[in-house]
């Protein structure tokens, strides 16, 4: 019988509650990984601890001394089989899986908001709360205003110009994270893991501490994620990062964003088709360090038609407010004034300071990630993590990954390695960016003979829309095996027609085997199956000015 | 280079090596492909025309004039409807009543078929083919003859003779069934209706009623059986009936039209059972018929069947060796990307020197209805006739993220189909926002017999809809072999 305690602990007030109860779902939502609800309401108390069969336990303090030498002899003296530091993709899914498998298990998580800080964050965790999907349905607010102008060449007029009313949009994003953290909270419950509401720190390789609180457990999963990072510059506490980005209360008229990288280029697209004025300054000459060139190239011309001004080669130095409230960046080539905000999205670190990890034996890497072998194990035996804390890729679908290995591994006596390659990825700029596989530079650096088969078109909407917008696609191809390596796309519907090719890119599939396959017409996608002739052959052995030869007749015809 | 060819045992001369009658999809690909092989080509077409009829057609055919392409112009620009509300509660303001000009989508749509047309007139050009005007018929196994357009007839002779003259929408016989129009009429529509009619349960009747639904008609569908798509998945032809009744489009199944009537505020529209409507246009999406009535083609003694439609063997090849047959022609399966396969097939067969059996397993394909539906493999009920051991059926319905805050009351469902004992995907269904783009990939992997582990051992894109593809890790039923009837 489980046992209920509910009192001691029990973090959440009567308000809490009761909100919970109004926002708790009907239904599940798409971007949820699991199984269907089967208990819309709760009448009781929601987050009674449950303890599992095996594991029975009369208290929920317990030393740690008395259980930490026992490591090796069973876990009857644990409090629980895991205890997980962090409720978000990866540390959910890890002890939901465990639960199902058998564990005992508690998860600990600091008090919801949209803002996260060493005090605050929220079951759901960053791609819930602060990350893809609070970040997607500002992208598809701003989307629509490109759709209204694309829907002038189809037909449809205004009186009036559309306007945005930035306060709905935010009102009704924010009573949806608040359904999607409630919902996260009953797949817990559901699968009987015990949620405990404040900060963990690992005390010992078997004891965490929530709040002074003490846990035992055989096994603790660090589940913490990552969090914006922000350079010590002059004027620094004047600007926003992403977290803030998208908890605005107001839309920014005129807003500069530094950084190049995947959540600069989407806020950039967001706030752009809100309307607003947007600069983005990036250290190099391109967007998207990592990505295909051409990819890079692509992307940035399009934002650019999209009316996004680049600012490259641009260091930020300083920031500085005026009298009238107004902002103004000062970078290596000079000054531009007049922002109502300064966004930097200039990267992301793991959140692993003052979780005691170092004092326990848990080693760090420079920038903190914590160090872990394949199986997601850190130096301290008893001791896992997943997800952003260890900085491998930072994807939900990846800390989802690790997570499910990780509950196999331990708890399914199922060793299994989280599988790292050919993982597929999105980037929700305006146009959008799917990618699977090696870019071109990487295919050539690692197979030296690459067919590159490329296509850039306007997509039939286009035609009609008459905007300028086009989609490009690019597939690499082994010249000795004829497997497809690597194929990136950006244009409309890229991150939902990427899937589909993932799962052949990462079955190994040949070249030839995407041209058997037939079409679906008219689409965007059927491109992909299409692309008979390669637009350069990349050979080791020619000299690079062959190739620019053949690139340059190609490109002129 | 014309080539000296032996025949009954003397020599002779053709003017062709391969005259293609009709300059669609898949005349236009095996033209080009044959041309590509060296051989000497000609193409005879109808002249232009957005309705198609026995004396006008077009370069692009079927596909490019009155089919996929129009059709999807016209889809694109009703949908927009569907984001008009969807942007409210996304924070927009707009105006109650969002103005829609159909004569402007009509001329940018015309234009860009226009435009269309003639890049596949230069497409033949630069692959130097023989581009010749009018209606073309068989005059003998090894000749063709030409009806141009001043009246004249020109007479060509051919090594080999390539059928491709596509299909065109028929009429059901009724009383008043000259009122009625068919799709490539509703393409092309002078004035767009108020109260639309369709009669007709197949992909271009639903995707009419989405389109014209869009566009703020009121619209009424009629077939004959109790769910629409017939062929398709049976759950996922109850998704698009519930969406069709979702975005406003009365269904009336198990029902169809009895008589058509002329009145003063309209047609007067009768059903079988017995009710009267009064519509502005009556569309009859009831099938289409292969084009061989006027080929002459008893000519050359070429064989068709029932439906008209042109017999031919794996290789496209009719009854009589000289002469083939590619596209809706031939009626096997009607898509502009098989008619395509089915025209590189003949070309590598008959001048690459590599005979090529186009292959049908696996075929996608997707019906544009709002939102739409698209498929690979097998149906549920499919899979479970050509069992030979358990079948798993993997489901999903969810609200798609953009609903979530739109507050649209529509999920999107997708469905995996897998044989237990290889672990293969046999099918795969989707009826969704982006269902067709999203199910391509699907279909490069099963194509190549991608096994259920395969897909779950592929990461999910987040957050997006196609990632559900790869997450569906419990089966929702199994299908034992014994439950077969």
């Amino acid at each position: 019988m489980a046992t209920s305690l509910g009192v001691p602990w029990f973090p959440f007030s009567t308000k809490t509650l009761q909100t919970l109860r109004q926002t708790l779902p009907l239904s599940l939502s798409k971007s949820l990984h699991s199984k269907p609800l089967l208990h819309p309401s709760i009448s009781r108390s929601p987050f009674t601890l449950r303890l599992s069969h095996r594991h029975l336990s009369s208290r929920t303090s317990a030393s740690a001394g008395n259980n930490s030498a026992s490591a090796s002899g069973g876990g009857e003296n644990y409090d629980f089989d895991l205890f997980t530091i962090g409720a978000g993709s990866g540390g959910v899914r890890a002890s939901r899986l465990a639960a199902n498998f058998g564990a005992s298990v508690a998860i600990c998580e600091l008090p919801f908001a949209t803002i996260s800080s060493d005090t605050a964050g929220g079951v759901g965790g960053t791609c819930v709360l602060r990350g893809c999907v609070p970040k997607k349905l500002m992208v598809y607010a701003s989307k629509f205003n490109h759709e209204f102008e694309e829907s002038h060449g189809f037909g449809w007029s205004y009186e009036t110009d559309p306007k945005h009313d930035w306060g709905t949009l935010i009102a009704n994003k924010n009573a949806e994270l608040q359904r999607l953290t409630g919902i996260y909270k009953n797949i817990l419950n559901n699968a009987g893991v015990t949620l405990i509401e404040g900060r963990g720190k690992v005390v010992d390789p078997h004891t965490v501490s929530v709040d002074g609180k003490l846990y035992s457990a055989r096994h603790i999963l660090i589940a913490v994620g990552g969090r914006p990072n922000m350079p010590n510059i002059p004027g620094i506490e004047h600007a926003i990062d992403s977290d803030a980005a998208l908890d605005l209360p107001a839309r920014p008229d005129k807003i500069a964003i530094v950084g190049g990288g995947y959540i600069a280029v989407e806020f950039a697209g967001i706030f752009n088709g809100l309307m607003g004025e947007v600069h983005v300054f990036i250290r190099q000459k391109k967007v998207l360090r990592g990505f295909d060139e051409e990819i890079r190239d692509f992307v940035g011309e399009q934002m650019s038609l999209r009316g996004i001004k680049f600012h490259t080669e641009e260091s930020p130095q300083a920031i500085s407010k005026s009298e009238d409230g107004s902002l103004s960046l000062k970078t290596n080539k000079g000054k531009v004034s007049g922002f109502s905000h300064i966004m930097f999205a200039t990267g992301r670190r793991p959140n692993t300071k003052n979780l005691g990890l170092e004092d326990v034996g848990v080693q760090l890497a420079k920038n903190g990630a914590i160090m872990v072998d394949e199986y997601s194990r850190t130096t301290v035996e008893s001791i896992w993590a997943v997800g952003d804390a260890t900085d491998r890729i930072n994807l939900t679908p990846v800390a989802l990954m690790e997570g499910g290995a990780f509950a196999k591994t331990v708890f399914a006596n199922e060793p299994t390695k989280p599988d790292h390659r050919a993982v597929p990825s999105a980037v929700f700029s305006q146009p959008p960016i799917g990618q699977v596989g090696l870019t071109e530079e990487q295919a050539i650096e690692e197979y030296g003979d690459v067919d590159v088969y490329t296509s850039n078109f306007r997509p039939l909407k286009a035609t009609v829309s008459g905007l300028p917008d086009r989609v490009y696609m690019k597939m690499l191809v082994c010249a000795n095996s004829g497997k497809v390596l690597g194929v990136h796309m950006c244009g409309d519907d890229s991150p939902e027609i990427i899937q589909g090719i993932a799962i052949a890119v990462k079955a190994g599939l040949t070249k030839a085997q995407f041209d058997s396959t037939i079409g679906i017409h008219p689409t965007a996608a059927e491109e992909l199956v299409t692309m008979r002739t390669p637009t350069r052959k990349v050979r080791r052995n020619s000299s690079s000015d062959e190739q620019k030869v053949k690139d340059a007749a190609k490109s002129s015809t | 280079m014309a080539r000296k060819m032996l025949r009954d045992g003397q020599q002779e001369e053709y003017d062709f090596d391969l005259f293609v009658i009709g300059a669609g999809s898949g005349g236009v690909r095996a033209s080009r492909t044959s041309a590509g092989f060296g051989a000497k080509v000609a193409i005879c077409e109808l002249p232009f025309h957005p309705i198609s009829s026995e004396v006008v057609g077009g370069v692009g055919g079927t596909c490019v004039i009155r089919g996929c392409v129009p059709k999807k112009i016209l889809v694109y620009g009703s949908a927009f409807r569907g984001e008009f509300e969807d942007a409210r509660n996304f924070g927009w303001e707009l105006d109650e009543d969002i103005k829609f000009n159909w004569k402007k989508l009509l001329h940018n749509k015309t234009q860009e078929i226009q435009r269309l047309n003639g890049i596949y007139k230069r497409l033949l050009t630069n692959s130097s083919v023989t581009m010749i005007e009018g209606e073309g018929k068989v005059a003998g196994p090894h000749e063709v003859e030409v009806t141009q357009l001043d009246g004249s007839i020109q007479k060509y002779t051919a090594k080999n003779i390539l059928i491709a003259t596509g299909s065109r929408a028929q009429r059901v016989k009724m009383p008043g069934e000259e009122l009625a129009i068919t799709s490539d009429e509703a393409l092309s529509l002078e004035d767009l209706p108020k109260h639309a009619v369709i009669l007709g349960g197949g992909y271009i009747a639903v995707e009419f009623a989405s389109i014209w639904r869009g566009m703020g008609v009121t619209v009424d569908l009629f077939y004959r059986k109790e769910l629409p798509l017939r062929g398709f998945d049976d759950e996922m032809r109850a998704v698009v009936t519930k969406n069709l009744e979702g975005r406003g489009i009365k269904l009336h199944p198990q029902s169809t039209l009895t008589e058509l009537s002329k009145t003063d505020e309209g047609i007067k529209v009768v059903t079988d059972h017995g009710d009267e409507l009064i519509a502005d246009v009556v569309l009859f999406a009831t099938g289409r018929a292969p084009n061989t009535k006027r080929l002459n083609l008893e000519a050359a003694g070429v064989e068709t069947d029932r439906t008209g439609a042109i017999k031919v063997d794996e290789y496209s090849r009719t009854n009589v060796p000289s002469i083939w047959a590619v596209g809706d022609v031939t009626n096997r399966m009607n898509l502009t990307p098989v008619a395509l396969m089915e025209g590189t097939c003949f070309s590598k067969t008959v001048f690459g020197g590599e005979p090529t059996k186009p292959d049908y397993k696996d075929i996608p394909c997707a019906v544009f209805c709002i939102p739409p539906l698209s498929v690979v493999g097998l149906s549920e009920q499919q899979a479970l006739e050509q069992a030979t051991s358990d079948v798993l059926i993997f489901t999903s319905s969810f609200t798609p993220m953009k609903n979530t805050i739109s507050g649209r009351q529509e999920k999107t469902v997708m469905k995996l189909i897998v044989d237990s004992a290889t672990d293969r995907v046999i099918g795969a269904s989707m009826c969704g926002p982006d269902a067709p783009e999203i199910m391509q990939g699907i279909a490069v992997a099963m194509k190549c017999g991608a096994t259920k582990k395969q897909f779950d051992s592929t990461v999910g894109i987040h957050p997006s809809a196609a990632e559900e593809f790869v997450t569906m890790r419990t089966s929702t039923r199994r299908l034992t072999v014994e439950s077969k009837i």
